[in-house]
């Protein structure tokens, strides 16, 4: 038997996840979990459009998480490629130390 | 060949682009050729056009050969106008320019100063007479400026010809600047004209002079008179013709003694009309006239450099001409511009062989005992000299008696019949004095003749027109431009015209051969402070400099950092503080910018929420 579970509670439960997922971003420092920081938001966004799309029985919701997930592998590979470089030239895994870039 | 009168200004400018775009790349030679061939290619064609106009015995003949620009009304077209008073002149620049194109193929050979400028010089030369040609052949008062500032460009070129040194270009740069001021003046008096008229066609503006009321007239008149004044190196702006000696002595002779020098004289001939209906003006250019040639003649006598002295002479000559125009000798100041071409050429070229044999050396304190060394460029001076002072029989004598004894029948003449005649009395006091330490006397540098006939040539056929110019001139200017009238030479005041030059020659004789001491005269305090005062050419360049060089320079020195500039820096100033501002926030921390990109969402958010 399906429970059904208001819309109102799922969107809580993705803005939490988004909330979680920034915070995440801002705080730590290592590149890894910054990563994986940004796949949460990615995911908080893909629940909610889950949700929307069971609440008004459309199918498009389910199609923008698959685009999601494709757009968050394709983030992966490019993502990882650039923590390899900035792992060599740096020796190290903060974000901070790749800051040569500024005004 | 009248048909063919486009050539006249179209083979120099040929020689021009030729030299110019091979730049100096032609053997010595071909450039010579080139030089001096394009303008005696021209000077035939002159020659048979001018044959051919004066057996048509029409007024006048015009070759239309495009229209220039149209611009509304105003349509100035290339019109090349022939008529007695530019035919004189083409005359006289063809054909002299030949001779010293063929003169300076010499003088310029193996150049001591700049070996490798042959090219350059006569690219410069050939525009020169381009533009000179243009200037007297020109139905357009807008074609006669293109020519009249294209001598001035060419004149500045090769003033400042020797360029390595300082000095030269500091000549060629006070000559432009001095004769700008007229030239502004001239535009001014050309807008002035076309506003009244309408038109700049010479010809057109002659025949409406009606419509001008008188105060414009004169305006106008004293405005061209203020061009004319700064190309011919009158008084007020005459102090940089002496400096422009700077330049090599076959420039000399083409552009500051021959030609471009007497483009004020031109000018003033060509709008005979607009004077005749101002007689402010016209009394003006003859007092302009007549104070240079007194200036100048006793600025001559005081020179040590024999090219200075021959421009002020030429200054003075040319003052002569002024005082012609001045006084309504139309006819016998374009007669005297072209004697004076001749015989002032002459001096010139005969001056730059006997400069040449002295290893350029042009103090005539340093030269004496030449004469029986260069016996030819010694018979061209004297020549040159004997017209120059006008003894009987030679071009200059008929010119400036026809000169002085028009001026002496006129209203207020007699006061510029005595100028005149002092000042032709001085003439032959400085020009024996020239000739006396220059060429007699005990030799002070052996001298190194290596002249050839492209030297001599043009100095003999000079020499020839300087003697026969004047018979030349009563016969054929005479139909030409009107009659330079009839003057029995028994009345007093003819007689004591040609009389004074005569005794300027003897008295200048005796002192400067030592035969008459004058010497505690000249050695007195009062004697010195004059002769000081006189070398200095009336210490107008003293003057000039106080009032205008000076300060002019103090302007500029307190306005180094431009006062105008300052709303431009101040622009940019801000700008640049806006920059360090803006860059502050490009800290390059990737944690930083997702921050500012949160923070700035939800202020959207929060504003469309409140919306």
């Amino acid at each position: 038997m399906a429970i059904e579970v208001p819309v109102e509670q799922v969107l809580m439960v993705a803005a939490g996840l988004f909330l979680l997922g920034l915070l995440g971003v801002l705080v730590r420092r290592n590149i890894i979990f910054l990563l994986m920081s940004l796949e949460v938001m990615m995911n908080a966004a893909g629940l909610a459009f889950i949700a929307a799309g069971a609440k008004w029985g459309a199918p498009d919701g389910q199609i923008m998480f698959m685009l999601i997930l494709a757009l968050a592998a394709a983030e992966v590979a490019v993502a990882l490629g650039l923590v390899l470089q900035i792992s060599r030239r740096f020796d190290t895994l903060d974000v901070d130390a790749a800051s040569e870039l500024n005004g | 060949m009248l048909e063919y009168l486009w050539l006249v200004p179209a083979l120099p400018l040929v020689g021009f682009f030729v030299l110019f775009v091979t730049e100096g790349k032609l053997p010595d030679k071909l450039v010579g050729v080139i030089g001096a061939g394009s303008v005696g290619l021209a000077a035939l064609v002159a020659l048979g056009a001018g044959a051919e106009f004066v057996q048509s015995g029409e007024g006048s003949y015009a070759q239309s050969l495009w229209i220039w620009m149209a611009v509304g009304n105003f349509t100035p077209s290339i019109t090349l106008y022939l008529d007695p008073l530019s035919l004189v002149m083409t005359g006289v620049i063809t054909g002299v320019g030949f001779l010293i194109h063929l003169f300076a193929t010499g003088y310029m050979w193996k150049d001591h100063e700049e070996p490798e400028g042959l090219s350059r010089f006569f690219a410069y030369m050939n525009l020169f007479v381009f533009a000179m040609l243009m200037l007297v052949l020109g139905d357009n008062l807008l074609v006669l400026f293109l020519g009249w500032e294209g001598v001035g460009l060419c004149s500045y070129l090769l003033i400042g010809f020797y360029h390595r040194d300082p000095e030269n270009g500091y000549a060629a740069r006070k000559a432009f600047v001095v004769t700008r001021v007229g030239d502004t003046l001239m535009a001014i008096g050309l807008f002035l004209l076309f506003r009244e008229l309408g038109t700049l066609d010479i010809q057109t503006a002659l025949g409406d002079t009606g419509q001008l009321d008188p105060g414009m007239a004169t305006a106008i008149g004293l405005l061209l008179l203020g061009g004319a004044v700064g190309k011919s190196a009158q008084v007020p702006l005459q102090t940089w013709l002496p400096d422009a000696m700077a330049g090599p002595t076959p420039v000399s002779a083409l552009i500051h003694a021959a030609t471009m020098v007497t483009a004020g004289v031109y000018l003033i001939a060509r709008m005979k009309g607009i004077y005749e209906l101002a007689p402010v003006a016209q009394f003006a250019v003859a007092i302009v006239g007549l104070v240079t040639l007194l200036i100048s003649s006793f600025t001559a006598l005081t020179q040590t450099d024999i090219k200075r002295i021959l421009a002020y002479s030429t200054m003075s000559q040319i003052g002569y001409m002024f005082m012609a125009l001045g006084v309504g000798a139309w006819s016998a100041g374009i007669f005297h511009l072209m004697t004076h071409a001749f015989f002032k050429a002459l001096l010139f070229l005969a001056s730059g062989s006997v400069i040449l044999a002295l290893h350029h050396e042009q103090d005539i304190h340093k030269m004496g005992g030449l004469w029986r060394k260069l016996p030819v460029p010694f018979a061209s001076m004297l020549i040159g000299s004997l017209a120059l002072v006008a003894l009987p029989l030679t071009s200059g004598f008929y010119s400036k008696d026809a000169i002085l004894l028009t001026a002496w029948e006129h209203d207020t003449g007699r006061w510029f019949w005595a100028g005149g005649v002092l000042a032709a009395f001085m003439t032959a006091l400085y020009t024996t004095r020239m000739m006396v330490v220059a060429f007699f006397g005990e030799t002070k540098t052996e001298p190194d003749d290596a002249s050839r006939i492209n030297m001599w040539g043009p100095l003999v056929v000079l020499c020839v027109l300087s003697i026969a110019g004047g018979w030349m001139g009563i016969g054929v200017l005479d139909g030409l431009l009107g009659p330079l009238g009839e003057f029995s030479h028994t009345d007093p005041v003819a007689v004591t015209t040609v009389a004074l030059p005569i005794f300027g020659v003897l008295l200048g004789w005796l002192v400067f051969s030592g035969r008459l001491d004058l010497s505690t005269l000249v050695a007195s305090s009062f004697g010195d402070a004059l002769r000081r005062f006189w070398q200095s050419g009336w210490a107008f360049d003293w003057v000039y400099d106080r009032l205008f060089v000076k300060p002019f320079l103090w302007v500029a020195r307190v306005n180094k950092r431009d006062i105008v500039d300052l709303v431009f820096r101040i622009t940019a100033s801000v700008t640049r503080g806006f920059h360090h501002v803006g860059a502050l926030t490009q800290t390059g921390r990737l944690r930083w910018y997702a921050a500012n990109m949160a923070i700035g969402l939800i202020v959207v958010f929060l504003i469309v929420a409140s919306v």
